[in-house]
């Protein structure tokens, strides 16, 4: 469903993604993981077509990303990493306007919007401007629109984040659901113990280049750990000023 | 005390950039167009400016704290008292204000006068100090359209009425309309001039269609799977069904046939390069050059179409097309 051929990307000298192949089948959930710069965004600006990649090339649903960016968008569900949500629209009008522009019936469009936003706890907050909305309704709001339209693919950026826990089993079951009804997801995280529950396949991606792709059962030790050893190795500093003895 | 003085150099850095915003007035073809062709005659439309202008710059300096965070800092009783009692000096107009009161009530400005400005800087100040319960989103009820286009229509009409340029052109309507109302019986031509006018209040908003929309809604734009023709489609409709009722008690097709051609020169720089505007200023246009080339194309539809014949509404009206065609795509370019 989803094939990155030699993928790579750069701006200017800085590499941003380098020679990445990757394979992901229907209905499975691979999650893209990686430090903060590591190239995660900038892969996935290319497979949802948002970024020509300066070589190699990307296919999403048999369409390759760069050559049909309209039709892809038609088929696939994004949820951006800035969210992309108009301080006009209220949780409820974003909703209906990706009905509206998805082509979805106009009674389809309300009966998904109610169950959505039921199914996130978004309902007392339906009429709220995205503007007033917390960090978490403006995530759930962009996570119903990607959903709303049924897309083929899903494509997730941070989903986790800034999620209250019941939301994020909520929305970790809806990916379960639709991975299950065929709908491949490719999400990046770095809140790895819901990575470890939901994910059919891993991949580590480090300074643009791909260290790591297997399936979920196929890691040596637990995800954290080879996370550690193979990405990135934490660094604890002291702090010597805190504490109620030091001035 | 240190903590409130901490704070007040704060917020006085805040509202020292945000009075730059204001800059914004530079840019605006209404300004351009009073100053350099209106001169002496153009004291009533500074006024309508001024009045408009009055109440974003009267809101409260303490509103630039988020209302958490003041709760959140170690602020005694007192330190609050001089926080609530100092800010609002932190706003030049108070000063000014106080400066008429002291050496130009009388003088300069009638003692009235002063009262009026003084009675609506006051009462901007309250409104926006003791924001009213469940009110504030009244406003933001707008009209539902046909289509699949409505919540984007909806959402860019919301965007023009946070912007000033606006609420002139509303001014200027609304004063046609009482005189029409109350008055003498307006000449035609004196109908014609003012919708110049209301059109030309709104015109540097078809400069920069986008500026509003934010990072996130370009990001949502590039999401979506719709043409650029149509998304500039989405900001014309939501242009026109504010300028043509603001026209309607005026000359309603010149109206029509100036907003049109508006739109058509503004299309050009409103999808090349996305200008980010502030809510509650003056939309600040793509440049002098586009500016001027607007005011005289949109002066001469009017004319064209009150002199001569309504069927210059006609290529006013296959201009906006090909505008929105061509520059439909550019803006796809440009967004996606």
């Amino acid at each position: 469903m989803i094939s990155c051929r030699n993928l790579t990307r750069r701006f200017g000298e800085f590499t941003a993604v380098s020679g990445l192949d990757l394979e992901v089948s229907t209905g499975a959930i691979c999650a893209f993981l990686g430090p903060n710069g590591a190239g995660k965004s900038t892969t996935v600006k290319m497979m949802t077509g948002l970024l020509s990649p300066t070589s190699g090339e990307v296919t999403v649903c048999g369409l390759n990303a760069a050559a049909n960016p309209l039709e892809l968008k038609r088929r696939i569900g994004v949820l951006p990493e800035d969210l992309g949500l108009f301080d006009d629209l209220t949780v409820e009008e974003h909703l209906l306007l990706t009905g509206d522009i998805y082509g979805v019936p106009r009674h389809e469009t309300r009966a998904r919007t109610a169950q959505l936003l039921h199914a996130l706890s978004l309902e007392h907050g339906r009429r709220t401007f995205a503007a007033a909305c917390s960090h978490g309704m403006r995530k759930k709001t962009a996570f119903a629109m990607a959903l709303l339209p049924n897309p083929q693919v899903l494509f997730l950026d941070e989903p986790f984040e800034a999620i209250d826990p019941v939301t994020a089993k909520i929305m970790r079951d809806l990916l379960q659901s639709v991975a299950r009804h065929g709908v491949t997801v490719f999400l990046t995280s770095h809140i790895l113990s819901m990575v470890e529950r939901i994910a059919h396949q891993i991949v580590m991606i480090r300074q643009g280049v791909k260290v790591w792709d297997s399936a979920a059962g196929d890691l040596p030790q637990s995800l954290e750990d080879h996370y550690f050893d193979l990405v990135e190795t934490p660094v604890v500093e002291e702090l010597e000023w805190l504490g109620p003895s030091r001035s | 005390m240190a903590r409130s003085f901490a704070i007040l150099r704060a917020l006085a850095l805040a509202y020292r950039r945000d009075w730059t915003a204001f800059q914004s007035l530079a840019g605006n073809n209404f300004f351009l167009l009073t100053a350099f062709l209106l001169r002496q005659a153009g004291t009533f439309v500074y006024l309508i400016m001024g009045l408009v202008v009055l109440f974003p710059l009267s809101t409260d300096p303490l509103r630039k704290i988020p209302p958490s965070r003041l709760a959140l800092w170690p602020l005694g009783r007192r330190e609050r008292w001089i926080l609530r009692l100092a800010s609002p000096w932190i706003n030049p107009l108070t000063w000014g204000l106080a400066a008429l009161a002291m050496w130009g009530a009388g003088r300069i400005v009638t003692v009235g006068m002063w009262a009026a400005i003084a009675g609506l800087f006051a009462a901007a100040f309250l409104v926006s100090a003791l924001p009213l319960p469940g009110g504030a989103g009244m406003w933001r009820r707008v009209p539902h359209f046909p289509g699949p286009l409505n919540q984007l229509v909806r959402k860019n009409l919301r965007e023009i009425l946070t912007t000033l340029d606006f609420y002139c052109a509303l001014i200027l309507s609304g004063a046609v309309l009482a005189c029409r109302v109350f008055g003498p019986a307006l000449p035609p031509e004196a109908l014609m001039a003012m919708t110049v006018l209301v059109v030309a209040a709104m015109s540097s908003y078809a400069q920069c269609l986008f500026g509003l929309d934010g990072e996130g809604g370009l990001s949502r734009y590039r999401l979506l799977p719709v043409r650029g023709w149509r998304l500039l489609l989405a900001k014309d409709a939501a242009f026109l069904a504010v300028a043509i009722p603001l026209t309607l008690p005026l000359a309603v097709l010149p109206g029509i046939g100036a907003a049109l051609v508006t739109l058509a020169i503004g299309h050009a720089p409103a999808a090349e390069h996305p200008r980010p505007q502030t809510r509650w200023r003056f939309s600040t246009g793509g440049g002098l050059g586009n500016g001027a080339i607007q005011l005289l194309a949109l002066a001469m539809t009017a004319f064209a179409i009150f002199s001569t014949s309504t069927w210059f509404l006609a290529p006013a009206l296959a201009a906006w097309a090909l505008s929105l065609g061509w520059f439909g795509r550019k803006a796809e370019r440009v967004l996606g």
